[in-house]
């Protein structure tokens, strides 16, 4: 063997030893995330296809939960509510976010404090920050005031079939944007402003500079972002639960609602798995859309 | 936990649940020998009594009076809130760590029943016999005990003297009918006529099934088969709800939201009349003096809501001898009734016979414990509600008439009535 074939052999052993005990650091948590996530997860689906109901004679039923699901006029509106509630919530969480990141982007005095402040909503309890906004909703509370400022009906938004899903939406935009703010912060921080300092000596405007410089190199975390956006939307829970219960007149009531009243009000985890496993298609699928129109260049 | 990740965790829950369920071991009961019992008994209960000092010095003398009977069992009681219970119980029971013993109501007895061991045999014969019969009907299912009753609820008509007072009105009224001529004059002085709590975690046994069974309607057909709540009588009840809200004698922000109690209009005394909550939470924001306890409201029929609270077995106790010999304790005539006073309360006992005599609250309200009933036990019970619900908020925001609600109610639910 030649000394560079043994120094090829010598650095291809190295390697292996540094995976192994790569793998020794990562085995723990690979271990708890697949007793505690991968394993219950598996065992949620295979529910589904089973009328698991606490205390009795477990069968197998194969599709029927499935075939129940899709003849389940429930689920079809909670569907609804909850695609609704995404379209909105999710765009206008990442604006609210990039906004605010471009905001906090340059130095001033203060500017740390800006940024925690802005990111308090999301270290907040999700329960803490309904009950506040069950409050600025309600009839005579401070947002109908608001519009009642402007000539708009004092009446709750809670209460009112139109205006829940908007409330909501709003909710979480207070609650996310934070999150958003700051990975969209930490990717503007990394462009070049060589870059952006050239394009206005070129006589680029601030549009133009934001168009053609700063959003191409945002694609990456924006797509991350529209990722992760929608999973949470697809997953919201407490808000509901807090702030409207899925109501008025189910006009609130999403899908993992529908899951928690089929699980733990009436104890149907047969049924709960199956929508839960419809929820996880749905949030892969529209991962993979994501994937395929924002991601595609990455 | 975060419930944000709700599918997670619920996934995470049933897979647990599932993986100890796999690993359980059987049922083995373990008495001791020569008639006498031993092992451990956990019970799981709730705040009843609502101090909760008072509440834990009840299970500490009761448990050291029932060791002096039984020196072999080791008896736990746990106290948890009442939030959530029915989630904290249905996960304990899926992952094999139920208690032994814990309180139910009536209302969830179907949704328990296969996991719960029927008590009539372990109940001394003196103490079953003594229990009066409508008690021993809202706890049976296919004519077995499911729990052994321990204390029974009264709801009737309560109304603030204060308001009553302000508006110089000097009678109260009886009927439907009276609250809806009463009512203009209330509303012109400030304040609602009563209050209808829709907000879809009540659970309609307080709000509306009370109203349907004054109508002359039921939940469901006498063999449970099917609902028939959507009949002319359930109509009048919703129409009788819908006038209330659409003529503005009751505030609008409970029938979709349930705010804190303290923050609603019923704690402001701003309201005239509730038939929803039991008389003795009101003293601390009407004051004894203006909390009058009325009959039940009438209407085809003289009928409200009230519970019995019952200590059930689950069928998973390891110590069946142990914990039937508790309960059988506990729930005797005179330990139940020290139970019943400490949390204001009523017996469930013939012998007891009345425990509030001269008191202006709940002695009135002990005279209608006869006016009242359990609600419906069927199994479909809870899921019933799920779908009557949204309907009825859906007739109180305006957008669908009693009828039509009702109807597509019942279409749902009979669907799920298989």
């Amino acid at each position: 063997m030649t000394v560079s074939g043994i120094a090829v052999a010598s650095r291809r052993s190295l390697r292996r030893r540094e995976a192994r005990v790569g793998l020794l650091f990562v085995l723990p948590v690979l271990l708890f995330f697949l007793a505690f996530r991968f394993g219950p997860a598996l065992a949620g689906g295979v529910l589904a296809f089973t009328d698991y109901t606490i205390g009795a004679e477990t069968s197998w039923t194969g599709l029927d939960n499935l075939r129940r699901m899709v003849d389940d006029p429930l689920f079809w509106r909670a569907l609804r509510t909850t695609l609704v509630y995404s379209v909105l919530a999710v765009p206008l969480s990442i604006l609210a976010a990039l906004g605010m990141a471009l905001l906090v982007r340059r130095s001033f005095r203060g500017v740390r404090l800006f940024r925690s402040i802005f990111f308090l909503p999301v270290v907040t309890s999700l329960v803490l920050a309904g009950i506040v906004f069950t409050w600025i909703f309600s009839q005579g509370g401070p947002w109908s005031s608001l519009l009642g400022a402007v000539g708009l009906p004092d009446r709750s938004w809670l209460s009112d079939t139109a205006l829940v899903v908007p409330a909501l939406v709003i909710v979480a935009v207070w609650t996310r944007f934070g999150f958003g703010m700051l990975i969209l912060l930490a990717r503007l921080q990394d462009i070049p402003r060589e870059l952006e300092e050239a394009a206005l000596t070129d006589g680029a405007g601030a549009w133009h500079r934001f168009r053609y410089i700063v959003l191409p190199e945002l694609r990456p975390a924006l797509f991350f972002l529209a990722v992760i956006e929608t999973t949470v939307s697809f997953q919201v829970f407490d808000t509901v639960y807090v702030m409207t219960g899925g109501g008025p007149a189910q006009s609130s009531y999403m899908l993992v609602f529908q899951l928690y009243d089929q699980a733990f009000r009436y104890f149907d985890f047969g049924y709960a798995s199956a929508i839960g496993l419809a929820l996880f298609v749905m949030t892969l699928v529209v991962a993979l859309i994501q994937r395929l129109t924002l991601g595609r260049d990455r | 936990m975060r419930t944000r990740n709700a599918p997670t965790a619920a996934v995470l829950a049933l897979g647990i649940g599932l993986l100890a369920t796999a690993c359980g071991g059987d049922d083995t009961d373990d008495a001791g020998g020569e008639g006498g019992v031993s092992g451990e008994v956990t019970m799981w209960t709730y705040p009843a009594i609502a101090d909760e000092p008072t509440h834990r010095a009840f299970w500490d003398d009761t448990i050291a009076a029932f060791n002096e009977e039984y020196p072999d069992v080791d008896v736990t009681v746990e106290i948890f809130p009442w939030a959530d219970r029915d989630q904290a119980l249905t996960t304990a029971i899926a992952g094999n760590s139920a208690p032994d013993v814990v309180y139910l109501i009536p209302d969830q007895l179907p949704a328990y029943a296969r996991n719960i061991e029927p008590i009539d045999d372990y109940l001394s014969e003196d103490e079953k016999a003594d229990y009066r019969q409508n008690v021993v009907d809202s706890v049976s299912i296919d004519g077995q005990m499911m729990g052994a009753p321990i204390l029974q609820s009264v709801l009737a008509l309560v109304c603030n003297k204060q308001v009553f007072d302000a508006v110089g009105q000097t009678e109260y009224p009886e009927t439907w009918d009276d609250l809806l001529t009463m009512a203009p004059a209330f509303q012109a002085a400030g304040y609602d006529m009563t209050a209808y709590r829709g907000d879809v975690a009540n659970s309609l046994n307080l709000s509306f099934y009370p109203l349907l069974w004054q109508a002359g309607g039921d939940v469901f057909n006498d063999d449970g088969t099917e609902v028939a709540f959507n009949s002319d009588e359930g109509v009048r009840a919703l129409e009788f709800v819908q006038q209330l809200v659409e003529d503005g004698y009751v505030d609008s922000a409970p029938l979709t939201t349930e705010p804190p109690l303290e923050q609603t209009r019923i704690a402001q005394n701003k309201v005239a009349c509730i038939w929803d909550m039991e008389p003795q939470y009101l003293v601390d924001f009407w004051g004894a003096e203006n909390v009058v306890v009325r009959p039940p409201l009438s209407d085809a029929e003289q009928i409200q809501y009230g519970t019995v609270g019952s200590l059930s077995m689950l069928r998973t106790s390891e110590n069946k001898d142990a914990a039937g010999a508790w309960i059988d304790f506990v729930t005797a005539a005179d330990r139940a009734a020290e139970y019943d006073t400490a949390g204001r309360f009523f017996s469930t006992k013939e012998s007891v016979g009345t425990l509030y005599d001269g008191d202006p609250i709940l002695g009135e309200l002990e005279q209608y414990a006869g006016l009242t009933t359990v609600g419906p036990l069927n199994a479909h019970a809870r899921e019933v509600m799920g779908v009557l619900a949204p309907e009825i908020q859906a007739v109180l925001v305006g957008d669908k008439d009693p009828r039509q609600a009702l109807d597509d109610a019942a279409a749902a639910a009979n669907a799920l009535l298989g």
